[in-house]
C-alpha cells in the first residue's frame, strides 16, 4: 500500500520518514526517485539508509521464525485448545435446543398414555399431532424436499423396512412439499407434507401396525380432520383443515393409489 | 473460511509477534490465547472484509498494554529477563550482534517497539500497521523512523540503556 499525503519534498537534513518508507518500499515512485538522488549525494543518508536496511533483516532474523516454513511452530499450543471445548459444548446445546423444540410440543399433546393405547387410535392421533406440530413450519417444514423426491421415497422405505410410495394429490390441487421421519409407536414413522397454492397444508403419516385391523375412521381434533384406516400391517392418516367430505375423496383415493382396498368403507 | 478459522489460521502469526514483542514466549502463548479467547467472543465486533489480522493484532496489543501495566515490570539488564532466556537465534546473522539487538529493542519504549515489529518482523503495510495500533499512518511513519534511529544509536553506543525497565513511555 503507498501512502501519498505525504510531502515529497526532500529537505536539508535527510528526511528520515522519507527514508525510512524508502527501507520499506511504501514511498510512491516520485519519492522513491528523489531519495535515491539523494542517497547517491549524501553518504550519511546512504548509511543510515544501510544500517536500517540490516537492522531490519538483523530483526527478522531475531524474532521472524517463518512460520509457514516451520510447521513445528504452529503445533506449539494448549494441548486441548479451549475452543474445541467450547464448540463441543456449543454442539450440545444446539442439539438440546433442538430436541426441546421438537419434542416440546409433542410431550405438551401428548400427555399421559391413554390417547397412546395401541391400536389405529394411537396412530391416528400421533399422526394429528405431527401435523399440528409441523405445518405451521415454515422454513423447516419437512426433512427432505420434493425436489429430492427419488431419494425421499428411498430413504423413508428404508427406515420404515418396507417399499412406500408417495400418492400425487396434484388432481386435488396440492403438490408434494417433502416429508420426514418421525418416531412412531411401535417404530419409525414417516410423514409427507402436501400444499396447495393457498398454503394449506395435508399431511399422510405412515406406520407400521402390529395388528391388521381393516378400518376406516374419522378423528377430529379442532378444526383438524384425520382420516385413518390401516392396510397389510401398515397404518395410514390424512390429516388436514379441509371439508370431512373433501378430506374423504382425497383419502379414498390415497388409499387406493397406495394399494389399499376403499370398496370395503363404503 | 468461516470467521473461527480465520482466526485460527492467523494464530501462528500473532504468536510469532506476541514473542517478539514481550520477549517471553510463556507470556506470549497466554497472549494469543487470551486474543483469540477475546476474538471470538467479540467476533460480532469485527466488520467483514475489513482486515483480521490487524483487528487481532490490536486486540493483542490491548492485552499487552494491560497486562503490562498489571505486571511488575522487569528490568532489561536484570540477568533474569525473560528475553535472554529466548533461544539464542541461528543463521544469517552472528549470534552477538543478535544479542546486542535484542538488548536494544527491549530497550525500546513500547510504542516504537511495537512499530518496528509491524513493519519489520510482520511485514504489515504501513496503513496496516496504522490499523492495527489506531494510529494515523503519519504517526506510523514517524515513529518508525525514531525507533529505527533510536536502535540504530542503542547499537553503535554500546550497551547503556537508559529506559531500563520495561515500561509504556510517551515518545521522547
Amino acid at each position: 500500500m503507498r501512502h501519498d499525503d505525504r510531502d515529497p519534498a526532500v529537505p536539508k537534513p535527510p528526511d528520515l520518514q522519507a527514508l525510512s518508507a524508502f527501507v520499506d518500499g511504501e514511498l510512491p515512485d516520485e519519492a522513491r526517485a528523489a531519495v535515491l538522488e539523494r542517497l547517491v549525494q549524501d553518504p550519511q543518508a546512504a548509511a543510515q539508509v544501510a544500517d536500517w536496511r540490516a537492522q531490519k533483516s538483523a530483526l527478522k532474523a531475531l524474532c521472524g521464525a517463518p512460520v509457514i516454513d516451520e510447521p513445528a511452530f504452529i503445533v506449539v499450543r494448549a494441548p486441548v485448545p479451549w475452543w474445541r471445548r467450547v464448540g463441543l459444548a456449543a454442539c450440545w446445546l444446539v442439539v438440546g435446543a433442538g430436541l426441546a423444540l421438537v419434542l416440546g410440543p409433542l410431550a405438551s399433546h401428548l400427555p399421559g398414555g391413554g390417547l397412546l393405547d395401541r391400536g389405529p387410535m394411537g396412530f391416528a392421533k400421533r399422526a394429528d399431532v405431527a401435523y399440528a406440530v409441523y405445518t405451521p413450519e415454515q422454513r423447516h417444514p419437512v426433512e427432505v424436499a420434493a425436489s429430492e423426491e427419488k431419494h425421499l421415497i428411498t430413504w423413508l422405505s428404508k427406515r420404515l423396512n418396507r417399499p412406500l410410495s408417495v400418492p400425487s394429490l396434484q388432481e386435488y390441487g396440492y403438490s408434494l412439499v417433502g416429508g420426514r421421519l418421525l418416531p412412531g409407536e411401535a417404530g419409525p414413522a414417516a410423514q409427507f407434507m402436501y400444499e396447495n397454492q393457498d398454503g394449506a397444508r395435508l399431511t399422510l403419516y405412515v406406520t407400521g401396525i402390529p395388528d391388521d385391523e381393516t378400518a376406516f375412521r374419522l378423528f377430529r381434533d379442532g378444526n383438524r380432520r384425520t382420516f385413518y384406516w390401516v392396510s397389510e400391517h401398515m397404518g395410514y392418516a390424512l390429516s388436514g383443515p379441509i371439508s370431512e367430505g373433501k378430506l374423504r375423496e382425497i383419502a379414498i383415493d390415497v388409499c387406493s393409489d397406495l394399494g389399499g382396498k376403499p370398496e370395503s368403507w363404503q | 473460511m468461516n470467521f473461527e478459522a480465520e482466526v485460527i489460521s492467523w494464530l501462528p502469526q500473532l504468536r510469532r509477534y506476541a514473542r517478539a514483542l514481550t520477549g517471553d514466549s510463556a507470556w506470549a502463548d497466554d497472549l494469543v490465547q487470551d486474543t483469540a479467547e477475546r476474538a471470538l467472543a467479540r467476533w460480532a465486533a469485527f466488520r467483514p472484509n475489513s482486515n483480521l489480522r490487524a483487528w487481532l493484532l490490536t486486540i493483542l496489543r490491548h492485552l499487552y498494554i494491560d497486562q503490562l501495566r498489571a505486571r511488575r515490570e522487569i528490568p532489561v539488564d536484570d540477568e533474569s529477563a525473560p528475553w535472554r532466556n529466548l533461544e539464542a537465534p541461528t543463521g544469517v546473522v552472528d549470534g552477538l550482534v543478535l544479542r546486542d539487538l535484542q538488548r536494544a529493542l527491549y530497550c525500546l519504549p513500547l510504542e516504537q517497539r511495537e512499530v518496528l515489529l509491524l513493519v519489520c518482523v510482520e511485514e504489515l503495510t504501513y496503513q496496516e500497521a496504522s490499523v492495527a495500533l489506531s494510529v494515523p499512518v503519519g504517526t506510523v511513519m514517524s515513529r518508525l523512523s525514531r525507533a529505527r534511529e533510536h536502535m540504530r544509536a542503542l547499537l553503535t553506543e554500546g550497551p547503556t540503556c537508559k529506559s531500563a525497565p520495561l515500561k509504556i513511555v510517551r515518545n521522547p
